[in-house]
């Protein structure tokens, strides 16, 4: 892989760390309180040692808010991966092996989801169940699923009849090996990291969206990259940053998701 | 050609069918009862669920809802604007949001085709710079967009270089100029630009090795005639593949944008749980998306002849 795409893998993990420690951590030991941060003699600051991206209009410090705000969409992006890899990959796993009427499913289900489209199925969902951003990953992961289904079912299919998997057949090997080892891990691994890769940038795309329009999503005073941008929009204060930091941060991040998923895609040979 | 044409039909009934059910399913395996998300539900309990179909097994519920929604019954909107029915509410905003659709598509594919063409075959600055602005969700683009706009709109009256802009300060205001910025943003926004550039550089560079293409440039005949048309079938697979994203982009583009449309309909259908309106509307989302995929696929088959004769 390029530098740049190991820039990109290092970035993304800081994000996931990040996302994972405030989320997993308590409230009380975390050294930022989201509820009493809210001086208004303070608003509006240029960024300073005490401040690094300096405060919004009501005082808060919009680093913290910006740290705090990757729980909103690490731990629903990484359920919606998890979610449509196991599914998509068993789903098409067997029906590439099996065939016939299975495969026939896999890839009506893979139309019909496509169908509709998928921002809407996540908003239905929460309208009816109520605002939750793990529902949100779990809707967007299952949604998903067919997709990465069909890719792998496509794959597999395409190479059960090769001359490896014939050879790995003739060496008396199982066929849970030839399937789990020489088709999926050797063959698709990439494919599906690709996938979720791309699954996680929608989620964290999802997520913001709902959040900066406001009523769903991520709500205040809990802080979202999204719901951040709304909330500094029309204020004219000195400190760009606050609208600035979380726009570069979406910008960044679903960024560097193009750019390792761009780096793990197989160079065909000409 | 009439064979091909029936079975398109017959995959476009079929998906949409399947689209329902898995709206259905989604509202099914809701832990949720949907009567109470309506303010005066249990009131009325009895009668929403008959209406709803609620007292009823899945299956034939779903077949009273299909077989209402035939009949162009999308049931009673509830909150959003009591009586009134769906139908009648959600068909003219969907016209007004096909005016932002239609538009969006077409000019994504005329970047996506333009950009394509200037540089097929290598990596340029204009194709890493178009999939970095591409990769801004179309909220964020459509945030900046209005922010510059604003800010540079402030900074001219300030200066005393122009008078107030008949679309100052957006989007609070309704002018041509949201307009054009909702249909660029949707068209650039959450990687459209970049996906449908991709993929049309793609096809462009097989076409390009492409025999015919040796042989008309051998005849000395022009070479963009045979590209163009040879790119009409991919396209169509390309504009159909991107037609659920633009759906979904709608929603946002006219919420940020404050537009009135199917898409801003929904969101506040969902805010107010106004459930038939925002079923109704998720149904006629899928309709379309399908009616798109119907409609490239009536391109392929009336361009290309190879793909009739595998369908005869």
């Amino acid at each position: 892989m390029k530098a740049t795409a190991w820039l990109g893998v290092g970035l993304l993990l800081l994000v996931g760390l990040a996302g994972v420690l405030t989320g997993l951590l308590p409230e009380a030991w975390l050294p930022y309180d989201v509820v009493a941060d809210v001086s208004p003699d303070q608003a509006g600051l240029a960024p300073t040692a005490g401040h690094w991206l300096g405060t919004d209009h009501l005082g808060r410090d919009v680093a913290w808010r910006l740290l705090l705000a990757t729980r909103a969409f690490v731990g629903p992006g990484l359920l919606a991966c998890l979610l449509a890899s196991v599914i998509g990959v068993g789903a098409g796993a067997i029906s590439g092996y099996l065939g016939g009427p299975a495969s026939a499913l896999v890839r009506y289900l893979s139309t019909v989801t496509a169908s509709i489209p998928r921002f809407v199925l996540v908003l239905l969902a929460i309208a009816i169940n109520g605002n939750s951003t793990w529902l949100i990953g779990a809707v967007a992961g299952l949604a998903y699923s067919p997709a990465v289904a069909e890719a792998v079912f496509g794959r597999i299919d395409s190479l059960k009849r090769a001359d490896f998997v014939l050879a790995a057949q003739a060496h008396g090997l199982s066929p849970a090996r030839i399937l789990l080892y020489h088709l999926l891990w050797v063959n698709c691994r990439r494919m599906v990291g690709r996938h979720a890769l791309n699954l996680f940038g929608y989620l964290l795309l999802l997520e913001t969206t709902l959040s900066y329009i406001g009523g769903f999503g991520v709500m205040e005073p809990q802080p979202s990259w999204g719901n951040m941008l709304a909330f500094e929009f029309g204020y004219r204060t000195a400190n760009i940053w606050g609208v600035w930091a979380p726009a570069v941060a979406i910008w960044l991040t679903i960024f560097c998701c193009g750019l390792v998923s761009e780096a793990l895609a197989e160079r065909r040979r000409a | 050609m009439l064979f091909p044409i029936l079975r398109l039909l017959a995959v476009f009934l079929l998906t949409l069918a399947g689209a329902v059910l898995v709206i259905q399913l989604l509202l099914w395996a809701s832990p949720g009862d949907p009567v109470d998300l309506v303010p005066n539900g249990d009131e009325i309990r009895a009668q929403l669920e008959q209406e709803w179909g609620l007292d009823r097994p899945l299956p034939q519920r779903y077949a009273q809802f299909l077989g209402r929604a035939v009949r162009g019954d999308l049931g009673t909107s509830l909150t959003y604007r009591p009586g009134a029915t769906v139908t009648e509410l959600i068909l003219p905003a969907a016209g007004r949001s096909l005016r932002l659709l239609i538009p969006s598509l077409l000019l994504a594919m005329g970047l996506g085709i333009g950009l394509g063409f200037a540089t097929a075959g290598r990596t340029s600055f204009v194709r890493r710079l178009a999939q970095v602005v591409s990769v801004a969700p179309v909220f964020l683009l459509a945030f900046l967009a209005v922010h510059l706009l604003n800010e540079l709109a402030f900074y001219g009256m300030e200066a005393g270089w122009f008078g107030r802009p008949d679309w100052f300060a957006l989007p609070d205001t309704d002018s041509a100029l949201k307009t054009a910025l909702a249909i660029a943003v949707l068209a650039v926004g959450s990687g459209a630009l970049a996906e449908v550039h991709a993929a049309v550089e793609d096809e462009m560079v097989m076409l390009r090795n492409a025999p015919f293409v040796d042989a008309a440039v051998a005849r000395g005949a022009p070479v963009w005639k045979h590209v163009l048309w040879n790119l009409l079938p991919p396209l169509a697979t390309i504009a159909y593949g991107r037609a659920a994203f633009f759906v979904g982009g709608l929603v946002i583009v006219e919420k940020v944008l404050h537009l009135n449309g199917a898409g801003s309909m929904l969101w506040q259908a969902c805010r107010l749980r106004d459930y038939p309106v925002a079923l109704g509307i998720t149904v006629l989302a899928a309709a379309a998306v399908c009616g798109a995929r119907l409609l490239g696929d009536l391109v392929r088959i009336a361009v290309d002849p190879r793909l009739r004769e595998a369908a005869q």
